[in-house]
């Protein structure tokens, strides 16, 4: 089986810090959830993640941004890259790198579930004909896509993977198992476009959505409950799984 | 009960030299002992790209040698791949029929439609269209056997008057089937009038109902040839030794590493939203990693692992909610040595086959007019 071959020391560094995993659940009504799949070369599949996951064949890119009227922390919009995997059997998509437009969204993602949330513009429009996203951090756009031709699918024929985020926890370096809930009210599918990414804005330079897949946007509800499970990142899922 | 092995052709990493001939000849001789045994069928699936789990993309060349090896076992494809971009129709019913003579009459024609992004996208198909595909080419393949000429005015392709050659050996076609992966296309197979080839384990539970609803479904079906294929398989893994013990570490190992390799397909669903596919995977739980606390050695529910007792009893109740047939996988990543296997497999043929009724019966004298 294909591994992740990525060095831990190299994922962590500037990792978010989970002090405790008591956080959640988080109840974010009214959210718009764009996501878009690219494919990736197989020179990248091991190399993005680390040696507890397995990368999928082919190694998908995917891209979920959250537009989110409402939260605890007040409206925010999250976009993330994520390299989809398997953790022993499981489906999960390991994040690579997230924009968040909202600072105490941002830190309190981070802090309570990961996610390498850096500060930025992030814009999730959606219209009858068409959806685009466009991301900016440090004053340069990192990511621009447009999806075309909207055409409905029935709430359950979406699907998000657990997400998994790296993070310096007190038992040391994790990959944090986030099981955020979406329940769908509408869902479209759409003709995806890649207009614009930048790869090390993203986490790794190695990424490269070079063929589009499919995208789907969505009215849901998410709930993210507490963590209930974490990973050592550099042995394999069977063995390094642990709960909280 | 009729019983057979399936081959996906598993191979493990590293792809060193040699690998894939050993695992295909490994196949082959699987192949001749099944013969000799009295096994019934040997399948063989399309499977493209999909690194370890399945290196058999040309089924029709495996099966063409284990025809010319075997003297009476049948040949099957488990199944044919009925999307345009991967398989002409036509081409479909050519290879079929060539396959068919070569084989004296011994083929079963499984048809399919890929379920996973791998395969779909690398050959460029649209994956809402393959449910629409597969259902064109069910009702075309019958005429394409048809003797003479033949026309096709359809949706998916559209050929003018042709011979389309050679014919089959058996009138009025091979037997035709499903694979049977997502619940409910039992149903799809039994409302055609075609067998219902199980891919994806199922509980005894489970099965047992799907069996039921195609049955009564089939009943009333509207064919789509003059024969009707009412027969239901379903997929095991099988590793028999009197030792229970050694059976189970050894069946179990095999157990979990294919699943293990399953569940790291990339699932069309998975990868592209659609309302043609709505399973995110296909091998059911109770066949693979889940262990069983009610069996001493942790063997799941229905799994045809153990000393021959255990298997015995496990087929008595697939026979008894239905079953008209079993298909085993032997291996799964070579983690079986080769002869553990052949051993597994002549201890099956001398303590459990006789316990079940034997069937002499060619397949196609369960069709009905």
């Amino acid at each position: 089986m294909i591994v992740g071959s990525a060095r831990v020391e190299d994922l962590a560094a500037g990792s978010p810090r989970i002090a405790g995993f008591g956080a959640g659940p988080v109840r974010l009504p009214g959210a718009e959830v764009l996501q878009v799949m690219f494919e990736m070369p197989v020179s990248a599949r091991e190399a993005v993640v680390p040696p507890a996951l397995h990368p999928t064949n082919p190694a998908l890119c995917v891209i979920l941004a959250w537009r989110c009227p409402e939260s605890p922390w007040g409206p925010f919009s999250l976009a993330q890259v994520r390299a989809q995997t398997r953790s022993g059997l499981r489906p999960r998509g390991f994040v690579t790198g997230a924009v968040c437009d909202n600072q105490r969204a941002a830190d309190a993602l981070a802090a309570d579930f990961g996610f390498p949330a850096r500060g930025g513009e992030v814009l999730l429009r959606r219209a009858y004909d068409a959806a685009w996203l466009e991301v900016a951090a440090g004053g340069h756009r990192i990511l621009a896509l447009e999806g075309m031709d909207p055409e409905p699918l029935l709430p359950v024929d979406v699907h998000y993977s657990v997400t998994l985020t790296l993070a310096e926890t007190p038992r040391g370096p994790r990959l944090v198992q986030v099981e955020p809930d979406y329940a769908v009210e509408r869902a479209e599918r759409l003709r995806p476009r890649l207009l614009s990414f930048h790869p090390e804005a993203w986490g790794d330079r190695r990424l490269d959505p070079y063929f589009a897949v499919s995208a789907s946007v969505a009215s849901a509800e998410i709930r993210i409950p507490p963590v209930r499970f974490v990973c050592r990142p550099d042995v394999l899922a069977f063995e390094g799984t642990e709960s909280v | 009960m009729k019983f057979g092995i399936f081959f996906e052709l598993s191979v493990p990493r590293p792809f060193r030299d040699g690998i894939e001939k050993r695992v295909f000849d490994h196949a082959l001789e699987q192949a001749r002992v099944a013969d000799e045994l009295g096994f019934d069928w040997v399948w063989a699936v399309e499977h493209h790209f999909l690194e370890e789990y399945s290196h058999c993309s040309a089924p029709e060349l495996v099966l063409t040698a284990v025809a010319m090896q075997t003297e009476r076992i049948r040949v099957g494809h488990g199944a044919v791949v009925c999307v345009p971009e991967m398989n002409h129709p036509i081409r479909v019913a050519e290879r079929a029929a060539t396959l068919d003579i070569l084989s004296n009459g011994r083929l079963e024609l499984g048809t399919a439609r890929s379920s996973t992004w791998t395969e779909l996208g690398g050959f460029g198909a649209n994956p809402d269209e393959t449910k629409k595909t597969w259902d064109e080419y069910v009702r075309a393949l019958p005429q394409l056997f048809a003797p003479g000429h033949t026309r096709w005015p359809g949706r998916c392709f559209d050929m003018p008057e042709r011979n389309v050659l050679p014919k089959p050996i058996q009138q009025p076609h091979p037997p035709l089937w499903v694979t049977v992966t997502s619940p409910g296309t039992e149903l799809d197979g039994a409302d055609r009038g075609i067998g219902c080839l199980g891919v994806a384990a199922a509980s005894y539970a489970e099965q047992e109902r799907r069996t039921r609803e195609y049955h009564r479904r089939i009943q009333s079906c509207n064919p789509v040839s003059s024969v009707v294929n009412d027969q239901v398989t379903t997929l095991n893994f099988l590793y028999c030794h009197e030792d229970p013990k050694r059976a189970a570490s050894t069946g179990m190992r095999m157990v979990g590493m294919f699943g293990l390799a399953n569940s790291h397909l990339l699932w069309t669903r998975e990868a592209f939203p659609t309302r043609a596919y709505q399973s995110l995977a296909n091998l059911a739980p109770s066949g693979t990693s889940a262990g069983n606390p009610a069996d001493p050695y942790g063997i799941p529910e229905g799994i045809c692992v153990g000393d021959p007792g255990r298997v015995v009893a496990a087929i008595r109740r697939w026979e008894s909610i239905g079953v008209d047939g079993i298909n085993f996988l032997l291996n799964g990543m070579e983690t079986i040595p080769q002869a553990e296997v052949l051993a597994s497999l002549r201890l099956f043929a001398r303590e459990v086959m006789p316990q079940f009724e034997k069937r002499d019966v060619p397949a196609r004298a369960r069709t009905r007019a």
